[in-house]
């Protein structure tokens, strides 16, 4: 069994929407926030045979449901 | 001598006129408050947050609207027992500011809800609907994404048996917890709702109920 | 290919369009020019294929203040009030990411209306899908319907009235057209677009621009150079938060007269923005385009001129009255940022670090874009010849079950309950309906909203299906007490370059505009949308429409569905026309009809009807529609009041037109109907309702059996989106 981290954050060159309007509201607050993005983070358990083979599957979850790729990105980290 | 309402804005608050016009016809005086400016409490008599998408409803719904600084005065009003009422998107700020216990979630079935419900009440509130009886039925719509009423099981029983339950759903559109349309803070002054009390005042709008929501 | 070749290629210019460029300039085009030829010259936004056809449309009448040529047009109502109204197509994108294009669809058409200075107050949309069980079917249906009402919702606009429309021809293509009605009360002025005064400032308002839909027009030249992906067209992402703070801050400035002219940067951005408001201004405009905000510092000229970033507006400002624009705009959050200013003219110039980079007269590349006349050919319809229609056959009972348990008949629930339909508290009919309906917040009159189209109508005849685009929902209005002021389009077809096509277009559009005629509506705004062709396969042609209709009062206003027991049910049957329509397709059988529709006395049959509507004559009212006489029974009957019906006319068939009243005074309606003396129109009692079952021939079932069928439909069909 692996646990595997999928991050997915809004692509560099789309708007992120979500990221504006916390990014706005913090600097209201008086924060000194340059830029704000914000993503998520999906914690996948995976039957594997090895480290590399869930990794794979991840990433197929990833293209396949997690993330749309038009708009998004993704990484995969191997947790522990 | 007519009430004075002070109504809240904030940028993406799309129910501040339904509210405003609902408060005029129950012969109150309403005016708007400003998210970005403190206000006096003193100069009015109660508030009402409305419905919309308070900055979008990123990060979470009516996050970001409970660390505007209006929010700061209405927690002055709060604790002073000054009525306060939320509806819609104004509900899902006053638990984010903490002024109403619990929080609210995605619907069960994930998706927008908009429908004609009927709801039930279970204590008056001693502004917005004092002639509402218990076990009073009404008829006015929802529509909402994030209304899924959520508290733990031990701040539920709290909730209810210290009558902090303002109106339950006949039949649950959403998943709530404890079938919660609407509820009180401990003090009970201030109180909110999913439905849209002020989209049922004329006949024409489908339905009348929510007149004595408005009405003192 | 040569160089030439490559770079026509990129900007989708023709060669001959490439000759004219060259004659107008006296020169090679350079530069930024490319770009600039390649957005205005587009189909987009030149209509070059549909211009001849559009200039012989009716689009005028004493209640309009605007019609084509601004960003939408304008109707007015009296006692102060008026409207503007717009619907338009988000096709492409919608099919290449449902949720965005959708959305940014719905984004678009507000801009359109509030641009004017009018508060949007009601939305509609009208949604083409393919099969349900086609490739990515659910995927679309899911992306577009969270689309539109993640967007509206938001933004605060109810969605009050809609069609779904299912068929194979959108297999490949879907249809997402959106329509927006703004108010003007009597403080409110309309803006329009036209750039003036020498010396005032173009001021830039409203979110950065990014790389959105850039080089949207050349997707399929990723073999231009080796930064391809890079240059791949970013998805547009729309952000109803924003489009909301701009909506207000945009209403205040104009209300406080600080604006000159006002338009959207919508498709071809920034450079369809400036240069029309320049050429409708005859004035010239210097723009540094190095002060636009950018929301990605790696953006070139070419890109910012083309960027199609959402919720941006281009205003003409007075500089006078710059600094307290500026602070409306800043308590809403939002900047204003002077980018340029008018100039004597003529031409526009472009800067980029203090460098003339661009120096062309605007009328060259608005006024002289291209116009084509693609060749059609007459089309003649093979309806003409008076028959009297089949006689239903097989069991009434299980062609209605077939019917309630098809895509085509059943519930469509599911779509609009994910759309706010109340938000503004003056809604009086929503999306259950076929005709939404609001309230006027300063006369306190009632606006009616409703959309037209039978796909299946516009197979079977693309002349009569254009004439019934406007007739069928003119009726709908009518019966329920509305006048039929004017309409928006969106015309929907396949490759223009194709006889096929062309023709359906020119005989599509002559029977709107024949019906527009005949009922004074004149058509004010709309857009065209051609090449929704996949693999060389055409849509059925789709000329969607939107029409709008003004009542006296709230009051009275009849129902759709039967309310009361022991009313007196009415047929009112126009003439003898009738189709068998979507039922014969079911069936894969070719359908039959008449089609020579008499048109003597019409449009007074429109007028008395709207009069009846308005009366307290008519208690519940219904068009019958696709499927014919019964199932329009049988929507009437789903809410738990049924009807027992007595006479033995056609079931299925799909007269054209018939409408269905009850009434609680049926003496007074038949008297009512006979003084209007049109030997055309045919009254008929049908029988009388009664509690909880519908009872026709062989079909006797109960209201809640019906309801059952009806609602069970969608997820029979959408397994996935129950």
């Amino acid at each position: 069994m692996y646990k595997i981290g999928v991050r997915i954050m809004p692509r560099a060159e789309v708007l992120d929407t979500q990221g504006r309007a916390v990014g706005m509201t913090l600097k209201s607050k008086g924060f000194q926030v340059m830029d704000c993005k914000v993503g998520k983070f999906v914690i996948l358990q995976i039957e594997g045979e090895s480290p590399a083979h869930a990794r794979a599957q991840a990433t197929k979850i990833s293209e396949d449901l997690l993330c749309n790729t038009l708009i998004e990105t993704f990484q995969i980290e191997e947790l522990p | 001598m007519s009430d004075k309402i002070g109504v809240l804005r904030f940028p993406g608050t799309n129910c501040d006129w339904d509210i405003y016009k609902a408060v005029e016809w129950s012969g109150a005086k309403p005016t708007f408050l400003w998210h970005q400016d403190t206000f006096n409490v003193e100069d009015y008599d109660g508030f009402v947050v409305p419905g919309g998408f308070s900055y979008g409803d990123y990060l979470r719904s009516g996050a970001l609207a409970a660390h505007a600084p209006a929010m700061n005065s209405l927690r002055t009003a709060a604790e002073k027992g000054y009525p306060i009422f939320g509806v819609c998107n104004g509900f899902q700020i006053l638990c984010e500011a903490g002024l109403l216990p619990g929080a609210l979630l995605r619907n069960a079935g994930l998706r927008f809800i908009d429908q004609m419900i009927e709801i039930e009440t279970q204590n008056s509130h001693k502004r917005f609907g004092l002639k509402l009886k218990k076990n009073q039925k009404s008829r006015m719509p929802i529509a909402h994404a994030d209304g899924r009423y959520f508290v733990t099981d031990d701040e539920l029983k709290k909730i209810q048996d210290n009558d902090q339950v303002y109106c339950t759903y006949v039949a649950n559109p959403n998943g709530s917890a404890g079938n919660i349309a609407g509820v009180m803070n401990a003090q009970k002054n201030v109180v909110a709702m999913m439905p849209h009390p002020e989209r049922a005042i004329y006949e024409w709008m489908g339905s009348s109920d929510g007149q004595l929501y408005f009405r003192n | 290919m040569t160089e030439l070749q490559t770079k026509l290629k990129l900007y989708r210019l023709h060669k001959d369009e490439y000759a004219q460029i060259q004659k107008l300039l006296g020169r090679d085009p350079k530069g930024l020019e490319w770009a600039l030829f390649s957005a205005l010259w587009s189909e987009h936004c030149s209509y070059k294929s549909s211009k001849v056809h559009l200039k012989q449309l009716f689009s005028q009448s004493p209640r309009v203040l605007q019609s084509f040529g601004e960003n939408a047009g304008i109707v007015d109502l009296g006692q102060g009030e008026k409207i503007a109204f717009k619907m338009e197509s988000h096709n492409h994108p919608s099919f290449i990411e449902p949720y965005q294009g959708a959305a940014t669809g719905v984004g678009g058409i507000l801009r359109d209306i509030f641009t004017m200075g009018a508060r949007p107050i009601a939305l509609a949309n009208y949604l083409c899908f393919g099969e349900p069980k086609a490739n990515r079917m659910e995927t679309l249906v899911d992306g577009v319907v969270r689309g539109i009402g993640g967007y509206g919702n938001c933004v605060g606009v109810p969605t009050i009235t809609g069609q779904t429309h299912f068929h194979s021809s959108y297999n490949e293509n879907i249809l997402v057209n959106a329509m927006a009605v703004g108010y003007f009360g009597k403080a409110d002025p309309i803006c329009l677009s036209k750039a003036k005064g020498v010396g005032n400032l173009v001021v830039y308002v409203g979110a950065k621009t990014g790389r959105d839909g850039i080089h949207g027009a050349s997707m399929a030249s990723e073999s231009f150079d080796d930064n391809s992906a890079a240059k791949r067209p970013t998805v547009q992402i729309g952000d109803p938060f924003f489009e909301k703070l701009l909506i207000e801050a945009c209403l205040e400035v104009m209300k406080k007269d600080l604006v000159v002219a006002i338009q959207d940067m919508g498709a071809a951005g920034l450079t369809s923005s400036t240069f029309e408001m320049a050429e409708k201004g005859e004035v010239g405009i210097d723009m540094n385009l190095d002060q636009v905000p950018l929301r990605d510092s790696t953006l070139t000229p070419e890109d910012i001129m083309l960027s199609e970033s959402q919720e941006r507006m281009l205003l003409i400002c007075d500089p006078a009255k710059l600094k307290p624009l500026q602070e409306v705009f800043e308590r809403w959050g939002l900047d204003a940022s002077v980018i340029g200013k008018v100039t004597q003219g003529p031409n526009v110039r472009l800067f980029w670090n203090m460098e003339l980079i661009t120096d062309i007269n605007p009328t060259t590349i608005v006024s002289h874009a291209p116009q084509y006349q693609r060749p059609f050919e007459k089309y003649n319809s093979p309806y003409l010849k008076p028959q009297t229609p089949p006689q239903d056959t097989g069991s009434t009972l299980q062609t209605l079950e077939t019917i309630l348990k098809s895509e085509h008949g059943g519930s469509r629930e599911w779509v609009y309950r994910q759309y706010d339909q109340r938000v503004g508290a003056a809604t009086a009919r929503d999306c259950s309906d076929p005709v939404g309906v609001v309230r006027l917040p300063e006369s306190g009159r009632a606006l009616g909203v409703v959309l037209g189209c039978r796909p299946h109508m516009m197979r079977l005849d693309p002349q009569f299906g254009g004439r019934d685009s406007i007739l069928h929902p003119a009726l709908q209005l009518a019966v329920m007490g509305f006048e039929p002021l004017a309409v928006t389009d969106c015309l929907n077809f396949g490759n223009p370059e194709k006889t096929e096509t062309m023709t359906q277009f020119v005989a599509a559009l002559d029977g709107m505009n024949s019906a527009c005629r005949e009922l004074q509506a004149p058509i004010i705004s709309g857009n065209v949308s051609f090449y929704n062709e996949t693999k060389s396969k055409n849509i059925s042609p789709t000329p969607s429409t939107g029409l709008v209709g003004l009542r006296s009062k709230m009051e009275n206003l009849p129902t759709t569905a039967f309310t009361a027991e022991g009313e007196d049910i009415y047929t009112l049957t126009w003439g003898e026309c009738w189709a068998e329509g979507l039922l014969a397709e079911m069936n894969d059988k070719t359908p039959k009809a008449f089609l020579n529709f008499e048109t003597q006395g019409f449009d007074q049959f429109v007028k008395e009807l709207t009069k009846l509507g308005t009366s307290d004559l008519v208690s519940s009212a219904r068009v019958v529609s696709k499927f014919g006489l019964l199932y329009a029974l049988t929507r009437m009957s789903l809410s738990g009041m049924g009807a027992r019906i007595e006479s033995a006319q056609n079931r299925f068939v799909e007269p054209l037109y018939q409408i269905v009243v009850s009434t609680k005074n049926a003496p007074a309606l038949e008297k009512e109907v006979q003084s209007w003396s049109l030997k055309t129109l045919k009254l008929q009692k049908i029988g009388q309702t009664q509690k909880n079952e519908l009872v026709w021939a062989d079909v006797k079932v109960k209201s809640e059996v019906l309801n059952q069928l009806y609602k069970k439909s969608w997820e029979a069909q959408f397994e996935n989106l129950a």
